[in-house]
């Protein structure tokens, strides 16, 4: 029988990522799994309460799949990347918010060179939103 | 699925050999992803039953050398995969009576007329 519990993102060491791949298509205990990783077996259990694929016997023993778990790791890695959203036209950053917002009343000062300064305001919370922008034209507040 | 009874025999093996031929922790993960090949290779057939499996362990691992190992790793492995093969013999001889002793020593000697390209 197969479980899968509270199922959130763990964070893996960069060495079980490594040797999670070599483990073998075949059902380990815990504590074999544990060995093999070179982790405490309460982090390996841990990990298993948010979600890394077990199944039970009539025993209620708990039986990992190698192969399975070698995948889970894989897309735990894949998992906490966060998408990332380039910054369009005219769109900055605001700190407040903590979001990307479309920069209102937006002012190009040259810095340096081809770098530009886009300055202007956030239209959630009406605070100073700053975008440095590279050999910036009019295109950056046509569209902002 | 591979056979556990195998997997913890390598294990048996890997303890046995840190603990009376003090092993390095090194040499113990070498030789475990050494074994890994036999254990791959056996399958969900027990020990005692590989003599009977139709490709032998050399070629099987030649089938590997295409996909990058090169001639002294594959020599290197057949060696400790012939180490762990005459320890069980010599500590199961019951269990592992079908093994024969020629059939061990044949292992780690690459058979005349095969070529690695490296």
């Amino acid at each position: 029988m197969s479980e899968n519990q509270n199922t959130s993102n763990c964070r893996i060491s960069r060495n079980v990522l490594i040797k999670a791949p070599g483990l073998l298509p075949m059902l380990y205990t815990p504590r074999e799994i544990a060995e093999d990783l070179d982790v405490p077996e309460t982090t390996l259990r841990d990990w298993l309460n948010h979600g890394a694929p077990h199944s039970r016997d009539e025993s209620n023993h708990i039986w990992i799949d190698g192969k399975q778990f070698a995948a889970w790791v894989d897309s735990q890695r894949n998992a906490r990347k966060k998408p990332t959203h380039p910054l369009q036209a005219g769109e900055g950053f605001c700190m407040r918010c903590n979001t990307i917002v479309k920069i209102q009343d937006g002012e190009i000062r040259p810095v340096k060179g081809h770098l530009r300064h886009l300055k202007g305001k956030c239209p959630i919370c009406g605070g100073i939103v700053n975008r440095g922008i590279w050999n910036a034209g009019s295109a950056e507040l046509s569209q902002g | 699925m591979l056979d556990r009874q195998n997997y913890l025999k390598v294990k048996l093996f890997l303890k046995f050999s840190r603990d009376v031929h003090g092993r390095s922790s090194l040499q113990i993960s070498n030789d475990f992803e050494h074994l890994k090949a036999l254990l791959l290779w056996a399958g969900s057939q027990s020990f005692g039953s590989v003599p009977t499996i139709n490709t032998s362990l050399p070629d099987f691992l030649f089938q590997k050398v295409e996909k990058g190992l090169d001639q002294a790793e594959l020599q290197r492995i057949l060696d400790t995969n012939q180490r762990f093969l005459l320890w069980m013999k010599a500590m199961f001889p019951v269990e592992f009576q079908n093994i024969r002793l020629s059939w061990i020593m044949k292992i780690s000697a690459i058979s005349e007329g095969k070529e690695v390209i490296i």
